[in-house]
């Protein structure tokens, strides 16, 4: 059941799992939708036998069977496109993609295909389907391992862009995102799969899509962010709390389509924003998000909205990671721009 | 299994020939004990434990050649498989954390979002000393504008600033909105004929009793309902809410398991309910959990009512002033002791033939001496 508005959610004591990361919280939601629904199935690169090269599906197999947990070829265009096929006849697959910089080959499938089947087929046909992929830098892997192209998917209509940035909500959405009817992109920011742990209740909670949670409450800026990037936000937060500035910090989770109210009710008490996005900066969901603010919300601003961003480059080796990625100090320097004025 | 690969022996070699081992399987080892002695381009180089166990399996014997990098031996246990192909993923330091977050935005930023103005509009607030918060704007998208302020500033001047409600007349206004706006309610309405009652007669325990044996008769009405869910529970024992009128507003405590008790203890446990509600001494538990209420707005003045029916409960009970009316009695006009009832119910969790059947065994219960 969806949670109303404005509550506050937290695990209830029973049915809590201790100790749980952002993977084994994907872990977690995979399998009790899979006990509770007998239509889900899982295909992938290497997820049966071998358990995902992050451990996601380990141990699926060998309780749902190799039926249900597929091991596939080497080729993203068949894992997308087999996917389409199965949720129009009545499944609901999970499709993995091993990383973000191998989806490329199968976003023909994606846009062509699932994003418009409710629309092309005049709603005979729908595709209740998840393409999940881990994304992001910062894991010290090559480049085409480390990029954050969220915003082409968020561009294309019919498809639902969610983002989780804790083991709790990395649960809750990822079982929305498979009862929900029709595709989403469920990309997971690796370099958080196992940085933190949290206690989860495995109780089958979905949480809602399309809506941006409020991580904390805040009135001097609004700090918005999503996937891993909430980790330097929200140390950033502190930082700037022992300054004696009191930061909101919304995680956008699904970036598309976009929670635009909850980001303007928070920019109207505040009047300042700034977007942190690991992704670079041209023509990122950042972009999208100070537009929206700018065009409802003008009124309300006390500063300009400013981003902290990657680069407009390839995204750098090991040694340079670091300095392509958004840092704490980053964040608190853009703050205390904006605050100045 | 947890395995231990060849170090780095500090000679930047990339391979070393096994020598000798100084355990086998099944041993326990200390932390820095001598494993295995590798020869190097170099030298011979004596390996130490990283770490206490059991050794579980050896990867080779002597003669072959190990690349660093390459398990060596295994320790019994849980191995750490973090998977990855590529890249190192962080480890977080064990414990467990709970996180709290609102779903959607945070009270206080709903309420800014209410008020909004341009630069102008609230210079000219702050000048007039004139809370926006208290103004609904009557701009586009509810955008207040100078004249709403203006508007504002100048009730404010006459009337004063309105009273913020608190405590139990706020919950009031939330808890009647709130039924208000989920329940359907369908009332209605029938007298009791109560000349034939003993004077001094009891009338709210009289009323309590009659309820709780109506409920029997009708048991839908003895209910609690969920709307979300289109579920409902038929109760057993019935709880009365019992609507008592303070200056401070409505508070509703709950006569408990009214079918099962002596009249004696009912009438004790209303009195400590009564007294408990007028000294403000009442606990929250003592205002929950009512299958049923009444309100006998009677001891006041009215003759019908449509109460509100508090979810998740499905009826309410008024009682109207009693008066003597000129009634038909054995074919002729008499003026007999009339008491008004009015019952409200939820029709989504009742059906009408249930309630009039309710509010019937309630009058024949309450028309006996």
């Amino acid at each position: 059941m969806n949670t109303p508005s404005g509550q506050t959610v937290t695990p209830p004591e029973s049915r809590a799992v201790n100790n749980v990361t952002l993977v084994e919280a994907v872990n977690m939601a995979l399998a009790w939708e899979m006990e509770h629904d007998e239509n889900v199935v899982l295909l992938g690169e290497d997820i049966a036998t071998n358990g995902g090269v992050f451990r996601a599906t380990v141990g699926l197999k060998e309780r749902f069977g190799y039926r249900r947990v597929m091991d596939t070829p080497l080729a993203e265009n068949l894992i997308a496109g087999t996917a389409i096929g199965m949720a129009t006849q009545g499944l609901r697959p999970v499709a993995e993609f091993q990383f973000m910089g191998f989806i490329y080959a199968g976003m023909e499938q994606m846009i062509s295909h699932a994003a418009r089947m409710r629309n092309r087929t005049r709603g005979r046909l729908h595709c209740p389907l998840v393409y999940r992929a881990p994304f992001g830098g910062g894991i010290h892997a090559p480049e085409h391992h480390s990029e954050s192209t969220e915003a082409l998917f968020a561009h294309v209509p019919g498809l639902r862009v969610v983002i989780p940035s804790s083991p709790q909500r990395a649960y809750g959405l990822l079982l929305a995102a498979i009862r929900n009817p029709d595709p989403v992109v469920f990309l997971e920011p690796k370099r958080i799969y196992r940085a933190v742990t949290q206690s989860v209740a495995d109780d089958g909670e979905a949480l809602r899509l399309d809506t941006c949670f409020t991580l904390r409450e805040g009135e001097d800026v609004t700090l918005i962010s999503w996937g891993a990037s909430i980790l330097e936000t929200l140390q950033a937060a502190d930082k700037l709390a022992e300054q004696g500035v009191s930061a909101e910090v919304i995680d956008v989770a699904t970036i598309s389509p976009l929670d635009r109210e909850t980001l303007l009710c928070s920019v109207a008490k505040t009047g300042r924003a700034v977007i942190v996005h690991e992704a670079c900066r041209n023509g990122g969901v950042g972009a999208e998000v100070a537009a929206s603010i700018a065009e409802a919300a003008f009124l309300d601003l006390q500063a300009p909205v400013v981003r902290v961003t990657g680069y407009d480059t390839i995204m750098p080796y090991y040694r340079n990671e670091q300095a392509y990625l958004p840092q704490v100090d980053d964040i608190v320097e853009a703050v205390e721009q904006v605050i100045a004025l | 299994m947890k395995n231990f690969k060849l170090p780095d022996l500090g000679e930047g070699l990339p391979e070393a020939e096994i020598v000798e081992w100084h355990v086998k399987v099944g041993d326990t080892v200390a932390v820095d004990q001598v494993l295995v002695s590798v020869e190097t381009a170099k030298a011979i180089v004596e390996v130490p434990s990283p770490q206490a166990g059991i050794i579980a399996r050896l990867f080779g014997e002597a003669g072959d050649i190990i690349h660093t990098g390459e398990p060596l031996l295994a320790y019994e246990g849980e191995g750490e498989d973090g998977g990855t192909v590529v890249g190192e993923l962080k480890k977080a330091e064990p414990g467990a954390r709970e996180e709290r977050f609102f779903v959607g935005a945070a009270p206080s930023s709903r309420r800014a979002r209410a008020n909004r103005a341009t630069p102008g509009v609230r210079a000219l607030a702050e000048r007039l000393g004139v809370s926006l918060e208290q103004i609904k704007g009557s701009g586009p998208g509810g955008l207040v504008t100078n004249d709403d302020v203006h508007k504002h500033a100048s009730h404010q001047k006459q009337l004063g600033d309105s009273e913020p409600l608190r405590g139990t007349r706020r919950t009031m206004a939330k808890n009647m909105a709130l039924s208000h706006a989920q329940v359907v309610p369908v009332s209605i309405y029938e007298d009791v004929d109560i000349e034939g009652w003993k004077k001094g007669t009891d009338i709210t325990m009289r009323l309590v009793r009659a309820i709780a044996s109506a409920c029997e008769t009708a048991p839908a009405m003895n209910c609690w309902f969920d709307g979300d869910n289109l579920s409902r529970r038929l109760l057993d024992e019935v709880h009365v809410g019992i609507a008592v009128d303070t200056p401070d507003g409505l508070f509703v405590p709950v006569l408990r398991d009214v079918n099962h008790r002596s009249l004696k203890d009912l009438r004790k446990g209303l009195e400590n309910l009564r007294e408990a509600v007028a000294t403000r001494k009442i606990p929250p538990g003592e205002m929950q959990g009512a299958t049923i209420t009444l309100s006998n707005f009677g001891t006041m003045t009215g003759q019908y009512a449509n109460p509100i029916v508090t979810p998740p409960q499905v009826a309410i009970v008024g009682a109207g002033r009693i008066r003597p009316k000129v009634v038909p009695y054995k074919g002729e006009a008499a003026i007999r002791r009339i008491l008004p009832l009015s019952l409200t119910f939820d029709h989504r969790a009742a059906t009408g033939g249930e309630a009039s059947r309710f509010l019937g065994a309630l009058v024949e219960a309450l028309g006996k001496p």
